[in-house]
């Protein structure tokens, strides 16, 4: 027969110290643990009272800085907890106006009819938006004994569309007549996955070049154009620099050590710089028929403003423009400020890659973050 | 262990005057491994794992054919060749679990220390990445918080689907018989078993938001917490509870239950006193499985609990933090991009390595478990 009930109870009383030991390493861990990414107390100079979550819920685009901006923001105000889900523009944006986050981040701005239904969510004045974060986008190249590149964008289009398949091609030593050009096969490559990158980078070329780049803007590479696909930044990254010949186009954070070309715009060559990066944003416009507080801008790809560098990728913040209580209020004003200012552009500038905002802009921004209001 | 000795065959004669020797296989399984190695030097210009696996497994096999069957026979060689075949398979099952471990052990190993497992990413940028790519600091970051957060969720999870799951199995087995709901109930619950996981997240995070906006429609985003994440997980958990459970109170002899009613005992103490004690350890052993089978679900927890970055002890407000997420996010999302991308992946491993811990004790656990309180059989 089978030695059941009174058997099974006192095994389960031999389990028991092994479970207590169990028990009482797990709260030891606990006593000790809890502290910061570097071991130091993090807000210990915090003067300010807020106590709070924010929820922020959007671009991925924006992670690297975000890190960087609730890092920072912390050490200033322990109280307050900045949770940010990169779930992608387009569920930022969603979730924003549906009231699910307090902000979102977006690489587009809002469209129309989402402006519309921001007037729901965020009190008659609806939701206010300005850019944060901008991050050039480089063409980076490995060639064997060209160390640096000039490519004007009817080239840059063709090179990427195949019609340009050899580096000592007309087009590029026009762009380029000291040059010394091998005659090295091109290898474009582009991403193979749907991407942000790729889409400002298509909507560059169909401004710029309009005549060569006649394929729609999207964020999916067109097929046809033939070129070798990377997945990922990490991966064009990788392929570019693996390949003698390749040319790519990915974040300015992230191509390390390899060559950047320099773009023309209007009669000259601009080298990617973080501040020529954020003068094509001073020298866009405004998208017309919007509030106060709606900062959009139609990025002028095809400026010909002197040391801008149009190939930029920018991604906005989205705040309501009254919320219910005067702590969320606060506290919004407060991130939105440190995000914007000197110190938290410069934090994102270093961690993430990105170009910092100018002080006209920022000016015109903490404007708009200072009209945030209560609701009623 | 390859080597098979047929005593039935018709002729005896044969079985002891003409038998390769025990280590036969192992000698070929050697030598065309050596043989696959030489040509992929001659013919492919290098050591190529694959090439040299593929090759040798071929060549083994002629091998092992053609020297059986001019010395032992056709029959003992078509014998020879199947079991050669299954014990390759087998082998090729192992590959990736072993390269796996191999991979998590190799990297998250040379990785992980006492502060990654103590420290959470409160504070961490970027610049701290690129400063430990440069040599210039140690290692930031790390993932207490996605410990506690996994160790929290798991344990609600638990007590949510433990009770439902073995309960529903007792319904099941004990008092079903095979009634309308009873077929019913094991034909939800075969549903529940292929639900994808990211729709028990969106379940979950569905439910919840739509009672948060029903009590204090004002707040923005408190749907996401640790128990969503619990509830996702235990819509997971439970038919696996009640499938393993279900089985194991299908082996108690019914003998033992008649027994019981002919003492005039009950039905409910004769299911607590004779039915459950007898099956314990296959029951507490099926859970510990169910336990390691959610404990590495990354979808559902993004969906309902986010990506804290601060430990959280509190399951019912804010973010939460657990290791699959964590690993998901530090690997696709880097704290700083670019070259210190390295670091991000360093501790994106070096949590898989304690994942991969986690998942292993608790196997190992129920397997100690199921020894330890099996029942005797004293007769």
């Amino acid at each position: 027969m089978f030695s059941y009930s009174k058997g099974i109870f006192v095994k389960l009383k031999h389990l028991a110290p092994s479970a207590a030991i169990l028990a009482a390493g797990a709260l030891t861990l606990s006593a000790c643990g809890g502290t910061s990414a570097t071991g130091e107390e993090v807000g210990e100079g915090s003067n300010s009272d807020l106590q709070g979550t924010l929820t922020g819920i959007g671009a991925s685009s924006q992670k690297a800085a975000m890190d960087a901006w609730t890092a920072d923001f912390a050490s200033e105000n322990s109280g307050v907890t900045v949770n940010y889900s990169p779930d992608g523009s387009g569920a930022g944006r969603e979730q924003f106006l549906a009231g699910n986050a307090q902000f979102a981040g977006s690489d587009a701005h809002l469209d129309d009819d989402e402006v519309e239904a921001s007037k729901e969510v965020c009190g008659p004045e609806g939701a206010f938006e300005y850019p944060v974060y901008i991050s050039p986008i480089a063409v980076a190249f490995n060639v064997e004994g060209v160390d640096e590149l000039n490519l004007s964008p009817s080239t840059i289009a063709k090179i990427f569309k195949g019609e340009i398949s050899t580096w000592n091609d007309e087009a590029i030593k026009a762009d380029n007549p000291d040059a010394d050009l091998p005659d090295t096969k091109i290898t474009a490559v582009h991403r193979a996955d749907d991407s942000g990158t790729t889409e400002n980078f298509t909507e560059y070329l169909k401004a710029a070049a309009e005549k060569d780049w006649d394929a729609e803007v999207s964020g999916d590479f067109p097929k046809d154009f033939g070129g070798e696909a990377a997945q990922g930044t990490d991966g064009v990254v990788q392929t570019v620099s693996d390949t003698d010949g390749a040319i790519g186009y990915a974040d300015a954070s992230a191509v390390g050590s390899l060559s950047k070309a320099k773009v023309k715009v209007g009669e000259e060559y601009v080298e990617l710089s973080p501040e020529a990066a954020s003068k094509v944003v001073d020298a866009s416009e405004q998208v017309e028929g919007r509030g106060e507080g709606d900062l959009a801008f139609d990025l002028a790809r095809d400026t010909t403003e002197s040391g801008a560098y149009p190939i930029v990728l920018v991604s906005y913040h989205l705040v309501c423009s009254s919320y219910k209580d005067q702590e969320t209020v606060d506290m919004v004003k407060a991130w939105e400020k440190f995000v914007v200012s000197e110190e938290g552009q410069k934090s994102a500038a270093e961690s993430a890659g990105s170009a910092p905002l100018s002080d006209d802009l920022r000016s015109q921004i903490e404007t708009v973050i200072d009209s945030i209001k209560v609701e009623g | 262990m390859l080597t098979t000795t047929n005593n039935s065959t018709s002729t005896p004669r044969t079985l002891t005057s003409k038998q390769l020797p025990k280590f036969t296989p192992w000698v070929v399984a050697i030598g065309s491994i050596i043989v696959a190695i030489i040509i992929s030097f001659v013919s492919f210009g290098g050591f190529n794992i694959p090439v040299v696996a593929v090759l040798a497994g071929l060549i083994n096999m002629v091998a092992v054919f053609a020297l059986s069957a001019s010395y032992e026979g056709r029959r003992k060689a078509t014998d020879r060749v199947a079991t050669t075949i299954v014990t390759s398979s087998f082998v090729l099952a192992c590959v990736p679990l072993i390269s796996l471990l191999w991979l998590t052990v190799s990297k998250g190993g040379a990785a992980i220390n006492g502060d990654l497992l103590s420290r959470t990413m409160l504070g961490m940028k970027g610049v701290l990445d690129q400063q430990y790519v440069a040599g210039e600091a140690a290692l930031a970051g790390g993932f207490y918080h996605a410990i506690v957060g996994t160790v929290l969720i798991t344990l609600a999870a638990c007590v949510i689907s433990i009770p439902i799951g073995v309960l529903t199995a007792i319904y099941l087995v004990e008092y079903a018989g095979k009634n309308r709901l009873g077929k019913a109930i094991t034909f939800l619950v075969d549903v529940m078993t292929g639900i994808p996981s990211i729709v028990a997240g969106l379940f979950a995070f569905a439910l919840f938001s739509t009672i948060a906006n029903v009590i204090m429609p004002e707040a923005a985003g408190i749907a996401k917490t640790g128990f969503t994440a619990a509830v996702a997980l235990s819509v997971l958990m439970v038919p696996i509870v009640v499938r393993n459970t279900e089985e194991i109170l299908r082996l108690v002899p019914m003998d033992l239950r008649e027994a019981s009613y002919a003492l005039g005992v009950p039905k409910w103490k004769t299911i607590v006193k004779i039915v459950l004690p007898t099956s314990v350890s296959g029951i507490l052993s099926g859970i510990t499985i169910a336990i390691a089978r959610v404990i590495g679900e990354t979808a559902p927890i993004m969906v309902t609990a986010g990506f804290a970055k601060t430990l959280n002890w509190n399951l019912f407000s804010g973010w939460m933090s657990t290791l699959p997420t964590y690993i998901y996010d530090s690997q696709l999302r880097p704290v700083s991009p670019g070259d210190a991308a390295l670091a991000s992946s360093e501790r994106a491993w070096a949590a898989a390595f304690v994942l991969v811990t986690l998942v292993m004790v608790l196997n190992l656990l129920a397997r100690l478990i199921a020894k330890v309180l099996a029942p005797k059989a004293g007769r």
